[in-house]
C-alpha cells in the first residue's frame, strides 16, 4: 500500500492498495494502484471485498461474473501479534436466500500464506472469469513489485490441500507458502463447502498436514470452479523491527486477558478452544447428535483430560504467534513421546465431527477432521449437513437416507465423508438446507440462512440469525448467555445491534480474533500498532463506526441477494421440541424471538437506509 | 459457613473437581478465587447455585459455586 497521508480516517483517497486483476478465461493480467474510498477499504478485508461484491449483479454463483477477492488487512505481515490473516471472498455456492440467490460471503484463516502475499507486494488479488484448464496462480516479489503469473496445474489434480503444498514446496523452496484447494473443492458441482487450505511453517517444516483453513462458505468451491487449484506467495520475509508500542501490545496480547485463557496449560493457560467442552458441558451445552444435548455426561468423552491419557497432544503455533493455540493430536509411542500426527482437535471440528455425530472416540474423531482436511472441506458445514443425515435415519429407520448411517456408526459415517469428499454425495456437499428441503423436513437442518451454524447450540445464542457470514465469527454473541449470563431482551437488542457485530473488525483488519476477541478492534492497543507500524492516526471511535458500517454493508447486501425478515430466525425445532436438558434459562421461545426480530430491525432499518448495497 | 466448591476445566488442575470448604460469614466469591490461586485472565463465569454472579458477590451457608473458564472461538 502506498500511504500519502497519516489521516486514512478524513483522507481514504490518499491511501492506495495495490490490486492485481486476473482474467482466467483470457489469461490477461494487469495490476494498478486504487485508492481508497474510505476507512473499510483502507482496512481491507471483507470491509473492501464486500464494497466490490456490492458493485456486481449475481445470480448464480458459479458463473464467470462471479469473482473471487483474495485480500488481506492493514495490519497482514506486521509484527502486530496474530497480523496473518488471509480473506477469500466471493459470493456464495453455499450459502442462498430462499429466493435462490447466492450470498456474498468471506472467509479466512492464518498459516502463512497471508504474510508472504503481502510481502510479495500485493493488497488484492481478483480473479474473474475461469480458466478452461487448471491452473495456479504464482505471486513472487521482484524488485519492481509483485510479479503474477498463471501456470498449468494438471499435476496437482486430484491432490488433497496438504498434497498439493508438498508438491508446490518441493518447486518453490523455503520462501514460498500456499493456498490449495483439495478434492473437494475440484468437485466444486457437487460440493458446495469446499475449503482453501493455508500452509504453514510448522507443516512445511515437518511435512505434517498441519494447514490451517478458510473454510466458511465455499470459497474453495470457488476456485475450484474456475479451475483455480492453488496459489503460491514467493517473497523473502519482510518483518519490520518491533517498535517499543508494537512490543508492548503483543506483550498484552499473549499475556492478558485476550489471549492467556487460549495459552497451553503447561503455560498457565486455558489450552485453547477445547476447553469449551468442559465449559459447555457444566451447563449440558455441548452439541451431541445434531444438536440434541442429552443432559448427560457422553460429552466428557472427547474432554481433554480424557484424550491425553491415549494420545500426545503437542500445543503448537501460527508462525511468529506467541498464542499457540493449536492442539494437535499424536499417536503416543510406547515410550509415551510423540508418534504420528493424527488431527488437529480444535473445537468445532472436533466436536462437529465427533459428539454431535455420535463419535466419542478420539481416534475416530481424529480420522474424520482428517479427511475432512484433506479433502478440503469446512468441517463445520461437513459436519452439520452429516448429522442431519443421521437424525432423519433415526427418525427414518425403515427408509433412511444414503448409506442409512446412524449416530456413532463410525465405518458408515467414515465412508460418507470420503464419498462427499471426492463429489460422489452431492446430498451431503450441497449443504443442509438443500438437503433438508429435498426430504422436506426443515426443521432440524441446523444452518441458519443457508449456512451451517458452528458448534454453540442456538439455544444459547439468538443472534445467528442476524450473522452476516460463519454464525460466531461474524456475531460474538455466542457467549452472551453462558458467559455472560446474558437472558433479557435488552442485553440482546443492544448486542446483535452495537457491540457484538464488533467481531467482524478482525476481518478487515488483518489481525486473527484471539488478538482481543472481547474488545474487537476499536481499541488502544490497535490504535498504537497503527501509529507505530504504519504511522496513521486513528481513533478508536472512527474505527468502531467503520466496522460497523462494513457490517451494514453486508447486511444490505444480503437484504438486495432476497432474503426476507422471516429468514433471520433458528432452526424451527429448537422451540418445537425445547429442550429441556440445556441448565439455562430460555431465550428462544417464538415470543422471544419475535420480539427480538422486531427490536432488532428497528435499529438496523433506518441504519440501512442510507447505504446503497 | 459450609459451601460447596466446583471446578471446571483446567481449574481443577492442581486442585480439585469439587469440594465443601469452610469460610468466615461474609466471604465473597473473590476470597475464594484468591485462596485457590485462580489466575483472573482465566476466570470466565461464576455460578452461584447455577445462576450467573460475579466476583464481589457474597457466599451464604449451603451456597454452592462455580468457577469455570472462559470460552471462545472455535
Amino acid at each position: 500500500m502506498k500511504y500519502l497521508t497519516s489521516d486514512p480516517a478524513s483522507e481514504p483517497s490518499s491511501i492506495l492498495y495495490t490490486r492485481c486483476t486476473v482474467d482466467l478465461k483470457y489469461g490477461k493480467i494487469s495490476q494498478q494502484d486504487v485508492p481508497c474510498r474510505n476507512l473499510e477499504d483502507v482496512l481491507g478485508g471483507f470491509g473492501r471485498s464486500f464494497q466490490i461484491l456490492a458493485e456486481r449483479n449475481i445470480s448464480h454463483a458459479y458463473s464467470e461474473e462471479n469473482p473471487l477477492i483474495v485480500n488481506t488487512g492493514l495490519l497482514t505481515g506486521s509484527s502486530a501479534m496474530t497480523g496473518l490473516r488471509t480473506y477469500f471472498s466471493g459470493y456464495s455456492p453455499l450459502k442462498e436466500s430462499k429466493k435462490g440467490l447466492p450470498a456474498a460471503m468471506w472467509s479466512t484463516g492464518s498459516g502463512n500464506f497471508g504474510a508472504k502475499f503481502k510481502w510479495a507486494g500485493l493488497d488484492e488479488l481478483i480473479f474473474e472469469g475461469r480458466s478452461a484448464t487448471p491452473v495456479y496462480a504464482l505471486i513472487k516479489e521482484s524488485p519492481e513489485g509483485a510479479v503474477v503469473e498463471l501456470k498449468p496445474a494438471d499435476h496437482l489434480l486430484g491432490l488433497s490441500t496438504h498434497d498439493k503444498m508438498m508438491v508446490l514446496q518441493q518447486e518453490y523452496g523455503s520462501n514460498a507458502h500456499f493456498a490449495t484447494i483439495g478434492q473437494a473443492g475440484e468437485q466444486w458441482e457437487n460440493v458446495y463447502f469446499g475449503a482453501v487450505g493455508l500452509s504453514t511453517d510448522n507443516q512445511l517444516k515437518s511435512g505434517e498436514d498441519k494447514m490451517r483453513f478458510a473454510g466458511r462458505g465455499g470459497m474453495g468451491s470457488l476456485m475450484g470452479y474456475k479451475n483455480l487449484l492453488a496459489l503460491v506467495a514467493q517473497s523473502s520475509d519482510k518483518i519490520k523491527a518491533l517498535t517499543p508500542e508494537v512490543k508492548a501490545v503483543n506483550i498484552n496480547v499473549v499475556k492478558g486477558g485476550g489471549a492467556a485463557r487460549l495459552q497451553p496449560i503447561s503455560r498457565g493457560g486455558g489450552g485453547g478452544t477445547w476447553a469449551a467442552y468442559d465449559v459447555l458441558q457444566a451447563f449440558h451445552a455441548v452439541p451431541v447428535n445434531n444438536f440434541r444435548p442429552q443432559g448427560n455426561d457422553l460429552p466428557e468423552q472427547l474432554f481433554r483430560t480424557r484424550v491425553e491419557k491415549e494420545y500426545v497432544i503437542k500445543s503448537e503455533a501460527c508462525y511468529r504467534c506467541g498464542i499457540t493455540c493449536h492442539n494437535n493430536i499424536h499417536e503416543k509411542k510406547d515410550d509415551g513421546s510423540a508418534g504420528r500426527f493424527l488431527a488437529k482437535f480444535d473445537y468445532e471440528p472436533l466436536n462437529l465431527l465427533g459428539t454431535n455425530i455420535g463419535i466419542h472416540d478420539a481416534g475416530q474423531a481424529a480420522r474424520l477432521i482428517h479427511l475432512s482436511d484433506n479433502c478440503g472441506m469446512d468441517s463445520i458445514s461437513l459436519g452439520v449437513t452429516v448429522s442431519y443425515v443421521l437424525s432423519y435415519n433415526e427418525r427414518h429407520p425403515d427408509k433412511p437416507l444414503l448409506n442409512g448411517a446412524t449416530f456413532g456408526d463410525f465405518a458408515r459415517i467414515e465412508d460418507l465423508i470420503i464419498q462427499a469428499g471426492h463429489g460422489k454425495l452431492p446430498e451431503i456437499g450441497r449443504g443442509s438446507k438443500r438437503l433438508s428441503e429435498s426430504t422436506g423436513e426443515t426443521s432440524y437442518a441446523y444452518h441458519v440462512k443457508g449456512l451451517e451454524l458452528p458448534a454453540y447450540q442456538p439455544e444459547t445464542n439468538p443472534g445467528y440469525a442476524w450473522a452476516i457470514a460463519g454464525g460466531h465469527m461474524s456475531m460474538a454473541t455466542y457467549g452472551m448467555l453462558t458467559r455472560e449470563g446474558k437472558s433479557d431482551m435488552e442485553s440482546w437488542v443492544q448486542g446483535i445491534t452495537q457491540t457484538k457485530l464488533q467481531i467482524v473488525g478482525f476481518d478487515m483488519i488483518g489481525l486473527c480474533k484471539f488478538f482481543d476477541i472481547t474488545k474487537g478492534i476499536c481499541t488502544q492497543m490497535v490504535v498504537d500498532c497503527l501509529k507505530s507500524e504504519l504511522n496513521l492516526d486513528v481513533t478508536t471511535e472512527a474505527l468502531a463506526a467503520s466496522v460497523h458500517r462494513a457490517f451494514l454493508r453486508g447486511l444490505a447486501l444480503e437484504l438486495r441477494q432476497g432474503y426476507e425478515k422471516e429468514e433471520y430466525t433458528l432452526p424451527a425445532e429448537v422451540w418445537e421440541r425445547a429442550n429441556t436438558n440445556i441448565k439455562l434459562p430460555n431465550i428462544t421461545s417464538p415470543e422471544f424471538i419475535a420480539e427480538l426480530q422486531k427490536r432488532v430491525w428497528e435499529i438496523f432499518d433506518p441504519q440501512l437506509a442510507g447505504l446503497a448495497a | 459457613m459450609n459451601v460447596t466448591v466446583k471446578l471446571i476445566g483446567v481449574f481443577q488442575i492442581g486442585r480439585f473437581k469439587e469440594a465443601v470448604c469452610e469460610y468466615p460469614i461474609g466471604t465473597s466469591v473473590r476470597k475464594v478465587v484468591d485462596e485457590l490461586l485462580i489466575p483472573d485472565p482465566l476466570l470466565g463465569i461464576v455460578l452461584i447455585n447455577d445462576i450467573h454472579a460475579g466476583v464481589e458477590d457474597l457466599l451464604h451457608e449451603g451456597d454452592t459455586l462455580c468457577l469455570l473458564p472462559f470460552i471462545d472461538g472455535g
